[in-house]
């Protein structure tokens, strides 16, 4: 009697379960989960993905997660888990550690609800690394602001918005301006006195207008010198020298990013993903 | 003590609340008999219904909860344990790790007789020792739903070994335990059959399609050449894990103080899983180790400890931030499931769960290390103690993942060489405990004037026919071991067989001898992996007979068991020991049953089977539809010989019924006829397994008419289709493929020279 009892089960599954793909018992809810990009709306959604318990939708811009699920098989948290353990902290879970570790460099969203590590030594597994690291650091900061504001021009020039890249171009000449000479390395102390004028002109000039054409005429010179400025600092994470070949009236430029996506500063949303990345700095 | 805890599970809650909150309540009002120094506990054992992994299922509960309530006394107090059985079959409460008289010990026809349904029996002894312990049933297989619970015996406030900064820390017991929706009788008959259902479910069926997607087709044919079924680190699959009978809870305060950032929690841990080991680890960093199985051992700083199945580990672990609730985490041996705890308050800190394992890399260590005879060969490496585990190859966090692996060849080349290749700790940057790390903070040393016994086990068994066992012999073919009153036991055990073996000796702890000289760790669970050789010793000064068992439920059920009999005692509740441990014999080699049949187009194909640890009493039919197919009905009686029962005299039977028109005889290989269509016939014979796992069969019959066949089922060609053959010497053949749909059903499709082409579903139980 058993048997026959899964042959019609089997049976009854076999007919419905092929038609039916929505979710059932359906509940919505937004929740904040933490992430950067295209890249990590993939991820966040796949992992939280179920195919007819779960569906997230996740964007980009809001950091918002529209999520949709049957609420007689899951709930809000094991969803949120399932996105923690793919790396994205929510207000909920904090993703483990050694998986956001192994995100791609233009994921490494910043982690706002992990507490600062006081305690981080302790449970790092290679600390014997951090010690040294961390006394060089301190001397790299002052460059490290150079080159964050140099970003932050790059990433208005991306959506072709000139004021904000004047304005972000007026941070960078503060930022040129505090760097004590003395504290830089030798290497660093070199290139930065061939350098430092002209990044300076630049960077006065982009401030000065509010024309994305001319303030991307003087991007390329300014791209260039923090090149090379760049090179022969250490940083903590990957920057990527990346080219346009179009740019410079076909004669191709250059600009540093920090993902190794191509965003072209030189056309914004015209022609975002022309180019290419030429070089990985480490 | 007071504990909060956020349940997630409210479906259990919520039976729980209906059907044994009066229970509960009544329980309540007892328990607070408190005698001066007699601490008495009643327990109502119950039937009950839980929900804990989807489906409504039998369970055990006492005084309406799972686990069984923490039973907490204080060294010098009295344990008074009343038990009403309100079951409809028979129950025992063992005291895992406790000293006690041993007409207390609670195993039913060794130390008393089983606990009958509707009666009250009462346990009584002085508690004589401190440290974290636990208490089941010993009565079959009530174990594996819900018969688990606590045993804690704290210090004296004036202890001499009172530990500031550990003994004083806030406190939390937990019991890991594993739930499955399916009968636990029903599971051991499976697993005695070697349906492989249990694999699917975890993925790990290693096909010969999955063997070749991952480059591992030499392996896979290898190891069925070695008569190897496919290898896994546990053979259950479990619905959910559960930590103090929860999947997953949070544990925000203790004994009413909110956990707040730099304080440390003692947990004190004990797997009540009936067959399943676990991983320990926890977001927050390192994991200190200060007990084991109930005893001090110098604190230790590890990543993780893996438990097995009935120890014990006191860890103690520290809550770096505030505003975080660090993520504890047990997971299975096998990876497939786990249960958290969430310690401390705020958003949770998640600790990434274990990669899958690499199932080949393990079927290619262990062909390298089981030799054609089925005996393991260690080459050369002297394993004990855990500290080599030969697992590593198959953990991804240790040994990389799968794929990398063949891209990366050339750091693979010399491994196989390193003396460190298994050695967890020397390999990666995480610190696994093994027992070498272990050492007592007490001089653990035996009187040196006491006469020593010594006695060698060798741990065997196959996965086949799931017989586990002792120098090959189960608990129904041996007598009990005598020793005397005052004796040292230093036993040496080495583990022949392909699977670990948490072995527990009852009424004792023994010393491990690990290399730490006078402060040898004591403990009363050891785990042995395969190929390790280890060394216990402990001094028999409490008279008894002292069940001496593998912890792993279904291989104790199985047989894998011995009794000393220290000194001539007399139990007031066995009076007549003989009868009592035929009894204790007879449950240890039950039968068990299995049928199969294929309603096919063709006809019927089926076979079923009665068989305990060494007999098989099997019959086969072939059944058509028209007397021209005929009807054959093939019986067999026979006993398994040898340690891997690869061979099979028995004595059969067959009957035959035919119609096949004039004049039409079969004539076989040997050109003997057969000249009837009705034909009765006696037999005897053979049955042996060759490599790649057919069985070769040869028979005489009583007429003289010789059959010999080769016959191979269950080819594991992907996950979930099954190919099989068989062809003897009277021309008959067969090849059969069949697609496995779930533990009972499957779509099986034949061609039988007898009955031409056949499509059918077959059942199976």
């Amino acid at each position: 009697m058993k048997s026959l009892k899964y042959i019609m089960t089997a049976l009854v599954m076999l007919s419905f379960g092929m038609s039916n793909a929505q979710i059932k018992n359906a509940k919505t809810e937004t929740v904040k989960i933490y992430g950067n990009c295209g890249m990590c709306e993939t991820t966040i959604e796949n992992a939280g993905n179920v195919k007819k318990v779960a569906q997230v939708d996740w964007n980009k811009d809001t950091k918002m997660a529209t999520i949709t699920y049957d609420a007689k098989k899951t709930n809000q948290n094991e969803i949120l888990k399932r996105i923690a353990l793919a790396g994205y902290d929510s207000d909920k879970f904090l993703a483990p550690d050694d998986v956001y570790a192994k995100l791609p460099e233009c994921c490494l969203y910043e982690r706002v609800n992990k507490p600062v590590a006081k305690t981080e030594p302790k449970t790092e597994t290679h600390d014997h690394s951090s010690h040294t690291a961390s006394t060089e650091m301190q001397e790299a900061n002052q460059l490290t602001s150079v080159f964050n504001n140099y970003f932050s021009v790059k990433d208005a020039l991306v959506k072709s918005d000139g004021n904000t890249t004047s304005t972000k171009a007026k941070d960078l000449l503060t930022a040129l301006g505090a760097v004590q000479m003395n504290k830089l390395s030798n290497e660093e102390h070199t290139v930065w006195m061939k350098v430092m004028k002209d990044l300076a002109f630049d960077a006065e000039h982009i401030a000065e207008t509010k024309d994305v054409a001319h303030q991307r005429d003087h991007f390329m010179s300014l791209s260039k010198n923090m090149y090379e400025l760049i090179k022969v600092s250490k940083q903590e994470t990957p920057v990527y020298y990346q080219h346009c070949p179009m740019a410079n009236k076909g004669k191709g430029a250059n600009w540093l990013s920090k993902e190794n996506a191509i965003k072209n500063p030189y056309y914004g949303s015209q022609m975002l993903t022309c180019g290419s990345t030429v070089e990985t700095i480490k | 003590m007071k504990l909060t805890h956020e349940n997630s599970e409210m479906d259990i809650q919520s039976i729980f609340q209906k059907k044994l909150l009066p229970i509960a309540l009544m329980l309540l009002a007892t328990t607070s008999l408190f005698a001066q120094k007699v601490v008495r506990y009643d327990l109502y054992v119950k039937d009950t219904l839980v929900n804990f992994a989807g489906k409504e299922k039998r369970a055990i509960a006492v005084n309406g909860q799972i686990p069984m309530p923490t039973l907490t006394f204080t060294e010098g107090d009295t344990a008074e344990i009343v038990v009403h059985n309100q079951l409809k079959e028979s129950t025992s409460l063992h005291w895992h790790g406790v000293f006690l008289p041993n007409k207390e010990d609670g195993v039913p026809w060794l130390t008393q007789k089983p606990i009958e349904p509707g009666t009250t029996y009462t346990y009584r002894f002085p508690i004589i020792q401190n440290g974290t312990h636990w208490y089941h049933s010993h009565s079959g297989l009530q174990e594996q739903i819900g018969m688990y619970g606590n045993f804690v015996m704290l210090k004296k406030q004036n202890d001499p070994t009172f530990r500031k900064g550990i003994d004083d820390l806030p406190t939390v017991p937990l019991m890991i335990s594993e739930w499955t929706n399916y009968n636990p009788n029903n599971i051991n008959r499976m697993l005695h059959n070697a349906n492989d259902w249990a694999a699917i479910k975890k993925n790990a069926t290693q096909s010969y399609a999955e063997a070749i997607r991952e480059g591992h087709f030499k392996t896979k044919i290898r190891n069925e050449w070695k008569r190897m079924l496919a290898m896994d680190v546990s053979d259950v699959y479990y619905d959910k894990i559960l930590l103090n009978g929860n999947h997953t809870t949070d544990l925000k305060t203790v004994d009413g103080k909110t956990l707040k950032a730099g304080d440390k929690v003692r947990l004190r841990v004990s797997n009540g899983g009936a067959s399943s080991y676990f991983w320990l680890r926890y977001a927050g960093g390192k994991i200190t180790v200060v007990a084991n199985d109930g005893n001090d051992v110098e604190p230790v700083e590890v990543d993780r400890l893996i438990i097995a199945v009935s120890e014990t580990y006191d860890i103690v672990v520290t809550i770096p931030d505030d505003g975080v609730a660090y993520e504890f985490l047990a997971t299975t041996e096998d990876r497939t499931q786990s249960a958290s705890y969430f310690i401390g308050n705020g958003i949770k800190q998640l600790i990434s769960p274990l990669p899958t394992l690499k199932y080949f890399e393990g079927m290619k260590m262990m062909n390298d290390m089981m030799k054609m005879n089925g005996d393991l060969d260690d080459m050369g490496m002297k394993m004990s103690l855990n500290q080599m585990d030969m697992n590593v190859v198959m953990y991804p966090e240790i040994t990389g993942e799968a794929k990398q692996k063949q891209k990366h060849d050339h750091s693979q080349h010399n491994m196989d060489n390193d003396p460190n290749r298994y050695n967890a700790n020397e390999l990666g940057e995480i610190k696994t405990l093994n027992y070498a790390m272990l050492q007592s903070p007490h001089n653990t040393e035996l009187p040196k004037d006491a006469p020593v016994k010594e006695l060698k086990f060798t741990l065997t068994g196959n996965m086949n026919r799931y017989v586990w066992s002792m120098d090959n012999r189960i608990l129904s073919e041996v007598d009990k071991i005598p020793v005397k009153k005052g004796e040292i036991l230093r036993i040496t055990i080495y583990n022949n067989s392909m699977m670990r073996h948490p072995m527990h000796l009852h009424g004792f702890d023994f010393r491990v001898i690990n290399g730490k000289g006078e402060n040898a760790p004591l403990k009363n669970v050891l785990d042995i992996m395969p190929m390790e050789t280890d060394t216990i010793e402990f001094l028999a000064n409490e008279e008894g007979d002292w069940f001496f068992h593998c912890h792993i439920l279904y291989h104790m059920m199985g047989g894998m068991n011995r009794v000393f009999a220290v000194d001539d005692y007399q139990n007031p509740h066995l009076p007549n020991k003989k009868q009592a441990y035929n009894k204790l014999q007879r449950e240890s080699n039950m039968l068990h049953f299995m049928i199969e049949n294929d309603f096919a187009t063709n006809g019927n194909d089926g076979e079923a089977m009665v068989q305990n640890a060494r007999w098989s009493l099997g019959t086969e039919w072939r059944l058509g539809y028209n007397d021209m197919h005929g009807y054959e009905v093939e019986t067999h009686l026979g006993r398994y010989i040898g340690k891997m029962q690869w061979f099979m005299p028995f004595i059969g039977f067959d009957y035959r019924y035919r119609k096949m028109g004039m004049d039409e005889h079969e004539t076989n290989l040997f050109r003997q006829k057969n000249e009837k269509d009705t034909r009765r016939a006696v037999s005897l014979g053979f049955m042996y397994t060759l490599p790649m796992l057919v069985n070769f069969q040869a028979e005489v019959y009583h007429d003289g008419i010789v059959r010999l066949s080769l016959m191979r089922e269950d080819i594991p060609i992907s996950k979930r289709i099954r190919a099989g053959f068989m062809v003897n010497t009277d021309f008959e053949y067969m090849a059969e493929l069949k697609y496995i749909i779930n533990k009972n059903m499957g779509i099986r499709t034949h061609y039988d020279s007898d009955m031409g082409f056949g499509v059918g579903l077959s059942l199976n139980y």
